[in-house]
């Protein structure tokens, strides 16, 4: 596709980043001591922190990637918000609290509160590192997705640009700015988005006019001669969706038939616009090779009631399939979801910006609150996306950016200024956790290196700009993945190396140092390997048939937490077991 | 700072508030995967409508996601009632 600019869109975007990042130079001089960097002195307000803990974990998966997989396969987008926010339950009902009680900086300062061990912080800097690496991932690919239609420039741009503001926000003032961006990022993206969402009720559903048949096929090739759509180069006038919109007046994504045989709804309202869709029918696109290895968009009608079904899309299809096995991948990301979000370092951190576990638990319930409400969102917005002529069906993460558009430049441009500040927000909180894993818990604590407050503060600037430079190279390298997915990795991950070490310390008085360790170290190893053998990995990073890849995959399914989550629990509890009388023996010698 | 009395029994509380949480959690889960299709077709399960016209997947779906910020509500008012925190 090509996308025109405009000088709005171009304005409204540069004022909202450079108003960031004033923001962040004006409270740069409010962070020189280590506890100011790295946890905002612990004096952020609960309010201001549960809507910064929104704008924390309202990531681009949340926004650019569940809208856009609702709108491409329905439901099982909704899925990833009802397990994204179905976390945040772990979080406050176990975690928050003791999180708190037990911490200063980072998550390993929780874990190794009972042991003083310099192992502990070791593997919990690296799993905070690694975690960060795979959710930072994602935000880059959905920035560099942001900037071709709202700048006109190329994917590596975007990533670019998000990699060195974010940078810059976290190099002068950590925390303290983080928090800031984060809360403004918060509060802008679900009055932003309710406000879409009201102008979706309010312009119902129209069904295209003619109805669009089933043999109008639409072809895309891209080769050394150039980019082909339909046979014809690739041109202004000679888009993907050109020939669709001249004979049809929609683009991709459209209602074939509306019940009793309506044209129009008009305005609706929310209970009645989603009954309205599940009786209507939509048509949708099925992409395919052809036999001259163009890529065929192929139109599909599907009922409403069908596309607010679980299994619509490759990653849950095998919901709808026969026998236990096939519904592992589901069942195994749902579960990571859950554990996943108190586990993730960037989120605890924030735990330590508040005063005390009082605030940390109220601060969660505003967090839940503000994320709750953004997740019903995501329903409308996506089956407003569905069924709004515009999307683009080389680029899932367009979705939401593209509906925006069909009520107006002015929208376009004010929401992707949104989706870009929200990728600003995360990143920023991503790399603060990585920052603090490297000063606090790798130089200062685990070699012991003597540093003064000025210099852990300097440390972690510089790991900051370190890893805001690996995430840029991995930004660009993953350009054509759904962002939604790549997050899935994370929280897999995530739950798999995190959880059962946080919860077993809280929970289980015969853990030990040893046990944390290896728990840690057995989740991270053996979700990444899974992930790497897999049959997702081999067919959207490796770039194998989709055939090829379920043959060639070693492991049988692609989600790993079902698996490692619970390994990583019997690994703590072996080697604990194993190691208890050593532990005691210590102390009695002692 | 709360006590430690405080401490414990927001700790028993929130892992009750948990328990239930997870349990209705699970059981979406467990119908979304086994109790929805039947041989390729939707048969019951989150295709069968449930109230005001919608079906099971969108009231669950909103359920579970409203249920966790009235759960929360709840916790963090019996919470704040155990003492100061």
């Amino acid at each position: 596709m090509i996308y025109s600019t405009s000088a709005l869109s171009i304005g409204v975007f540069a004022a909202f980043v450079l108003a960031v990042l004033a923001l962040s130079f004006w409270l740069g001089s409010r962070a020189r001591s280590a506890r100011g960097y790295f946890a905002a002195h612990g004096q952020v307000g609960w309010f201001v922190n549960g809507i910064a803990f929104a704008g924390d974990y309202l990531s681009a998966a949340s926004f650019l990637g569940i809208c856009g997989m609702i709108a491409f396969y329905g439901y099982d987008g909704f899925l990833y918000s009802i397990g994204y926010l179905a976390g945040w339950i772990v979080a406050l009902f176990v975690i928050a609290e003791p999180v708190k009680r037990l911490g200063r900086f980072t998550l390993a300062d929780a874990l190794n509160s009972r042991f003083q061990s310099r192992g502990i912080k070791v593997v919990a800097a690296i799993t905070t590192l690694v975690i960060s690496l795979f959710y930072l991932v994602p935000q880059m690919v959905g920035a560099g997705a942001l900037v071709k239609p709202l700048l006109g420039l190329p994917h590596w741009a975007g990533v670019v640009m998000v990699g060195l503001a974010v940078t810059v926000i976290v190099a002068t003032a950590g925390m303290v700015s983080t928090t800031w961006v984060q809360f403004i990022k918060g509060t802008l993206l679900v009055a932003i988005c309710s406000f879409v969402v009201v102008l979706i009720l309010g312009r119902g559903f129209t069904v295209a006019e003619p109805p669009i048949p089933e043999g109008a096929v639409q072809t895309y090739r891209k080769d050394s001669a150039g980019t082909f759509v339909n046979g014809q180069p690739l041109a202004e006038s000679n888009q993907l969706d050109s020939r669709l919109r001249e004979q049809h007046g929609v683009g991709f994504g459209s209602v074939a038939s509306l019940p009793g045989g309506a044209s129009s709804t008009g305005p609706l309202g929310p209970v009645e616009y989603v009954r309205v869709f599940a009786d209507s029918t939509v048509t949708t696109w099925r992409k395919g090779t052809d036999s001259e290895g163009s890529t065929t968009y192929t139109p599909m009608e599907r009922k409403g009631s069908d596309m607010l079904l679980p299994g619509g899309s490759p990653t849950f299809k095998g919901v709808r399939a026969d026998g236990t096995a096939s519904k592992l991948d589901f069942i195994s990301l749902m579960l990571a979801l859950f554990l996943g979000t108190a586990s993730l370092p960037h989120i605890l951190i924030r735990y330590y910006t508040v005063k005390d576990p009082a605030a940390a638990r109220k601060s969660t319930v505003v967090g839940i609150g503000a994320i709750g409400f953004f997740y019903l969102l995501t329903l409308y917005l996506g089956i407003g996306a569905m069924t709004s002529g515009a999307l683009d069906p080389t680029d899932s993460n367009m979705s939401a950016p593209l509906l925006a558009r069909t009520f107006g430049d002015g929208l376009f441009a004010v929401i992707s200024a949104v989706a870009f500040t929200t990728v600003l927000g995360t990143v920023s909180g991503l790399i603060m956790a990585g920052a603090g894993a490297v000063a606090h818990d790798l130089l200062s604590d685990a070699m012991r290196l003597e540093l003064s407050d000025a210099q852990q503060v300097r440390a972690g600037k510089v790991a900051a700009v370190l890893l805001g430079a690996g995430a840029i190279v991995l930004g660009i390298m993953f350009e054509r993945m759904n962002v939604t997915f790549l997050v899935g990795w994370a929280f897999n991950v995530a739950a798999s190396a995190n959880l059962p070490a946080l919860a077993m310390l809280l929970f289980w008085r015969g853990t030990t140092r040893q046990g944390i360790i290896a728990a840690m170290a057995t989740g991270l190893v053996s979700s990444l390997v899974w992930i790497l053998l897999s049959a997702d990995t081999l067919e959207k990073v490796y770039g194998y048939s989709a055939a090829d890849a379920a043959a060639g995959s070693l492991v049988p399914f692609s989600q790993p937490a079902i698996v490692t989550v619970p390994l990583g629990f019997a690994t703590l509890v072996v080697v604990s077991l194993l190691t208890r009388n050593r532990g005691v023996a210590t102390l009695q010698a002692a | 700072m709360i006590d430690s009395g405080t401490q414990s029994r927001n700790a028993r509380l929130g892992l009750v508030f948990f328990a239930a949480y997870t349990a209705l959690y699970a059981a979406f889960v467990g119908v979304a995967a086994f109790g929805t299709f039947s041989g390729g077709t939707a048969d019951g399960g989150l295709s069968a409508t449930a109230i005001l016209g919608l079906p099971w997947g969108v009231v669950a779906g909103f359920g579970l996601i409203g249920g966790a910020f009235l759960l929360a509500v709840l916790y963090a008012t019996l919470a704040a009632r155990g003492g100061r925190g």
